[in-house]
């Protein structure tokens, strides 16, 4: 009898272990930097931001322009403007480019 | 017979004791399960490659998540997956590739706020971005978060206030391409200061800034700046229309259609509204800005094979 409790002591212990070993695994997912703000504790998706309200967003005037360079423009200079990327979908690209963060 | 009893009765109790552990311990695991969302990669397989400052992704944050996939399903035949472990976020897919993220979360009641996408741009490093952001006036509003699979991102504002993210994508950036029509294609930051924000997203993203006014542009030109990396242009940044209607800096995104008027018109049939009606930008090009149900501003472009640049043979 003694023998058996003490397997079942072992085996409640191993469970609980595994059990508790496991938890801390997923929970590992989302608590890596913590949230922000709203996102402590990382339950979800974070990062959801409304703008403020009452703002104009339309009604641009006459002549305003935002759209990019197209078709090979150059300045005074000879500067060619930047264009947007031109090859189709799998035409291989630039690797490791950009000297930001 | 005592003995055997009490035996029997620890042994039972032992065994529940376990069996209510071991249930708790399974709820919670679920509990957890479900709560991590799991975002899938930019690129699949990984793409290894590294575009600081390129717009690699947006998220719309709305209210009505049903109806964003409505909308936005019949606008530009995007489709859509939900993603374990948040049923408020959901994936837009264009011909089965992730182009971006629909998330719901309530408005605030008695606030002023209202629906955006958020702009992603890549990073190597959300630490650093979010660090440099904060030397360099801006804002941290959700710290640097991991998401399996995704990456690390944060969201930030710069001095002027333009909500934007920054996303260091596990797998690597999407490779450069030609956006096909459904895709993002472009994006403006309209902004109050745009000298002073140019030389923000320099010092975040490392950009080269070309000036149209001061290259040749017109009048028209003034205030408006090209922002590339890998010599290709990421972005516009254009001072706000200097008019008297109330203005918030923001970021706008744009997806390439084969006709904006149409898709205009479809918009509104949808239950959108039209901000800026179609017209002809710079070099013949046509866009238009649109407000969805929700209304959260995006634009469409027309986009040619005349409009592209040959590359020198």
């Amino acid at each position: 009898m003694k023998r058996m409790i003490r397997s079942w002591r072992i085996g409640a212990v191993g469970l609980l272990a595994l059990v508790t070993l496991a938890a801390c695994v997923v929970g590992g997912y989302e608590g890596d930097g913590g949230g922000g703000y709203e996102g402590d504790g990382g339950v979800g998706y974070v990062g959801g931001v409304y703008e403020p309200g009452g703002y104009v967003y339309g009604g641009w005037p006459g002549g305003y322009r935002v759209g990019p360079p197209r078709g090979d423009v150059r300045g005074p200079g000879g500067r060619a403007a930047p264009s947007i990327p031109h090859g189709a979908r799998g035409g291989g690209g630039h690797r490791d480019g950009g000297k930001g963060h | 017979m005592n003995h055997s009893k009490h035996s029997a009765g620890n042994l039972l109790g032992q065994g529940l004791c376990a069996a209510l552990l071991y249930a708790a311990a399974i709820t919670a695991v679920h509990a957890a399960l479900g709560a991590a969302v799991v975002l899938p990669p930019l690129t699949q397989p990984a793409s290894g490659e590294h575009h600081v400052g390129k717009v690699v992704w947006a998220d719309l944050v709305t209210p009505d998540l049903d109806g964003a996939k409505r909308f936005y399903g019949a606008l530009f035949g995007w489709t859509f997956r939900g993603m374990p472990g948040d049923s408020n976020y959901a994936l837009a897919l264009l011909d089965g590739e992730p182009v971006a993220g629909l998330f719901q979360k309530t408005l605030p009641a008695g606030q002023s706020q209202q629906p955006a996408w958020l702009t992603f741009l890549a990073v190597r490093d959300v630490d650093a971005a979010q660090q440099g952001a904060l030397q360099h006036g801006g804002k941290v509003l959700f710290k640097a978060h991991y998401y399996p699979h995704r990456g690390r991102q944060a969201v930030l504002a710069d001095p002027d206030g333009a909500v934007f993210a920054v996303l260091a994508a596990e797998g690597g950036d999407p490779p450069d391409y030609l956006a096909v029509p459904g895709e993002w294609i472009w994006s403006s930051l309209l902004v109050a200061d745009p000298k002073h924000e140019t030389d923000f997203y320099k010092s975040l993203f490392g950009y080269d800034v070309y000036d149209l006014a001061s290259e040749g542009g017109s009048e028209a030109d003034a205030q408006h700046y090209i922002l590339s990396s890998d010599n290709y242009a990421r972005a516009g940044l254009n001072g706000l229309p200097a008019d008297s209607l109330r203005r918030h800096p923001h970021w706008l995104n744009f997806v390439r259609v084969a006709d904006a008027a149409d898709t205009a018109k479809k918009a509104v049939a949808l239950g959108g509204r039209v901000l800026v009606e179609p017209r002809i930008d710079r070099h013949g090009g046509r866009l238009a800005v649109l407000a969805d149900p929700g209304g959260a501003p995006f634009g469409v472009m027309e986009w040619s094979d005349a409009d592209t640049k040959q590359e020198p043979q």
